[in-house]
């Protein structure tokens, strides 16, 4: 269903700085809040398939805790190896304090 | 005016300084804030006139040998402590083929390790990246090391029976933390950091507390020159007339001074807000004022600035730099003298670390080979800028490439006219590498006075790699 997005936390639940994991429609996402401001990602690693939520999250990126592979928050982009391949973003938007993703 | 140093005869090799031009200790002499001893300092010795062979900027077998004898044997910083401040934080320093893991273990510790799994040698951590991990887990067959470098894990132990688990662990490099940054020496005999410096320049650096400046700024350029052709374009003001002459206007280039320390320190003190001594009688003071662009000049907004009648340029840019610093920065600016305020200080650590405490130019560089051509490097340009007074400690700006064509102009933020003047240096770059090779003339000749930190510099390169 294109364009339905989903409400998936309340903005406080992701103060600037942080990250946290959710299940929409039993995809793995993580929604990171870099810098005020709100990405929306894949939650499985593109290298080895562990998950990201542990990771650091620098401005712009945040670093698989497993091997160390770097994704860049707004485009997906693999920043460095092990990981060559890009995980999924997806469109994020804010309505009445809640955080929606589209999915 | 001045003309000789006293402290070396006249008629001497390397006594004779810019005809006509006050020193740069004669005009820090009539700053309404006196500078400081550290400042008022000089430390030129002559070191010879010989030519320089070309060969070192250009061959393989050089480079082969500066990393074999120099770069593995000398103190270099791997990044800054704000890059990695929590525990379990890492990021990934590379020079020439080594590579090293620069991890924060504990609260006041960091070490450096080698990047390569003790197993098969995959590299723990791919090279340009950073992170935070409880553990290094290798991506191959999972052998995992603690934060300490002890083994953690290995798959399958029942198969390496050969194995000491207990006292596998991954090497480390020397690490020394100072003025913010990490630094690394490969070398186990390697003397302390503070006494490769020496007492007298760490003494200066005592008051700058770079540790308390964040990185605002991070560039990272690919220059199409071999290293020390790099970073020596940084070593004299000598070339500012020719290759920035707007930069000229507001800077004294012929009298620049420059002071060396053993084998491994120099600096140059630019004094800025005075005019070029190749340009006297040819402008204003209030050219002067208007051109002073070496600073970044971001921070002084668009106000008009008039020198008063009788006034000078450089009295007119001490007072509003440090006004308007005082208030862009929000930090207490008062204990600094005029010259700490404007002028441009560069220290080189040998190797490649470029040191300007000053404020209005609060610059870091660092220099590295490109691994697989000696004709080319990698450049960083840092800008460090004091945290804002009752602010938290801003995260470091991400760094941003630039690739051999691209100019500096493409930078998020960078003042243009700044932006401008590195560019300059760059397009110098690339036909002095290209002329190395197409000379006749087998080497470079240098200036005894304005080019003797590119003497020491290179006379240190010789020991370093003359010594097996
Ligand atoms: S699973 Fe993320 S880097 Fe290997
Ligand atoms: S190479 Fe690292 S576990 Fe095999
Ligand atoms: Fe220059």
């Amino acid at each position: 269903m294109p364009g339905t997005y989903t409400r998936v936390l309340q903005t406080s639940e992701v103060p600037v700085g942080t990250k946290k994991a959710v299940d929409v429609g039993g995809k793995a996402i993580l929604i990171c809040n870099s810098e005020n401001k709100l990405h929306a990602v894949s939650n499985i690693c593109s290298h080895a398939n562990e998950t990201l939520e542990c990771g650091r999250m620098g401005r712009t990126w945040i670093a698989c805790p497993t091997h160390g592979a770097r994704f860049e928050l707004a485009t997906g982009r693999a920043m460095n190896p092990p990981a060559v391949r890009p995980i999924k973003t997806y469109p994020v938007r804010v309505v009445d304090d809640w955080i929606e993703v589209e999915v | 005016m001045n003309v000789q140093n006293p402290k070396i005869g006249p008629g001497e090799k390397g006594a004779a300084r810019c005809p006509g031009a006050p020193s740069t200790q004669e005009i820090l002499s009539h700053d309404k804030v006196q500078a400081p001893p550290s400042i008022t300092a000089e430390h030129y010795k002559f070191l010879g006139d010989e030519d320089i062979a070309y060969d070192r900027y250009i061959t393989p077998e050089f480079a082969k040998l500066e990393y074999e004898r120099m770069w593995n044997r000398t103190w270099q910083w791997a990044c800054r402590e704000e890059h990695i401040p929590n525990v379990g934080d890492y990021i990934v320093y590379d020079i020439g083929a080594q590579s090293f893991i620069i991890t924060r273990t504990a609260a006041n510790q960091v070490k450096a390790f080698y990047n390569a799994c003790l197993h098969r040698g995959t590299k723990l951590r791919g090279s340009g990246s950073e992170g935070n991990a409880t553990d290094f887990k290798c991506p191959f067959h999972g052998w995992q090391y603690n934060l300490d470098g002890s083994l953690k894990y290995l798959p399958c132990q029942w198969d390496f029976p050969h194995v000491d688990t207990a006292k596998t662990r991954l090497p480390e490099a020397k690490v020394e933390l100072w003025q913010g940054f990490v630094w690394i020496n490969m070398d186990e005999k390697a003397p302390p950091l503070a006494e490769y410096i020496g007492p007298e320049v760490s003494a200066h650096f005592a008051k700058w507390k770079l540790e308390e400046r964040y990185v605002a700024m991070h560039v990272i350029k690919h220059m199409p020159c071999n290293w020390k052709f790099a970073a020596e374009a940084f070593l004299e003001s000598y070339h500012v007339i020719e290759t920035h002459p707007l930069v000229a206007l507001s800077t004294g280039d012929a009298n620049s001074q420059y002071d060396v320390w053993g084998d491994h320190v120099s600096r140059f003190l630019a004094p800025m807000g005075v005019l070029s001594p190749h340009l006297y009688g040819k402008h204003t003071e209030q050219d002067v004022l208007d051109t002073f662009t070496l600073g970044d000049r971001t921070v002084l907004g668009d106000d008009k600035l008039t020198v008063p009648e009788g006034g000078t340029a450089r009295g007119v840019m001490a007072d509003v730099l440090r006004d308007v610093m005082t208030k862009a920065l929000k930090s207490d600016l008062s204990s600094y003298s005029d010259s700490e305020m404007l002028d441009c200080y560069s220290y080189n650590i040998f190797p490649n670390c470029f040191l300007f405490p000053g404020i209005s130019l609060p610059m870091v560089y660092r220099f590295r080979p490109n691994p697989k051509d000696p004709t080319q490097c990698i450049y960083e340009l840092l800008f460090l800028r004091p945290i804002p007074a009752g602010e938290a400690r801003p995260a470091p700006a991400e760094p941003f490439t630039l690739t051999l064509g691209q100019s500096y102009s493409e930078v998020p933020g960078i003042d243009p006219g700044f932006g401008g003047v590195f560019d300059q240096d760059t397009d110098n770059l690339g036909l002095q590498q290209e002329g190395a090779a197409a000379s006749k003339k087998r080497g470079l000749t240098l200036g005894n006075y304005q080019e003797i930190r590119i003497r020491q510099f290179e006379r240190t390169i010789d020991k370093y790699v003359g010594k097996p």
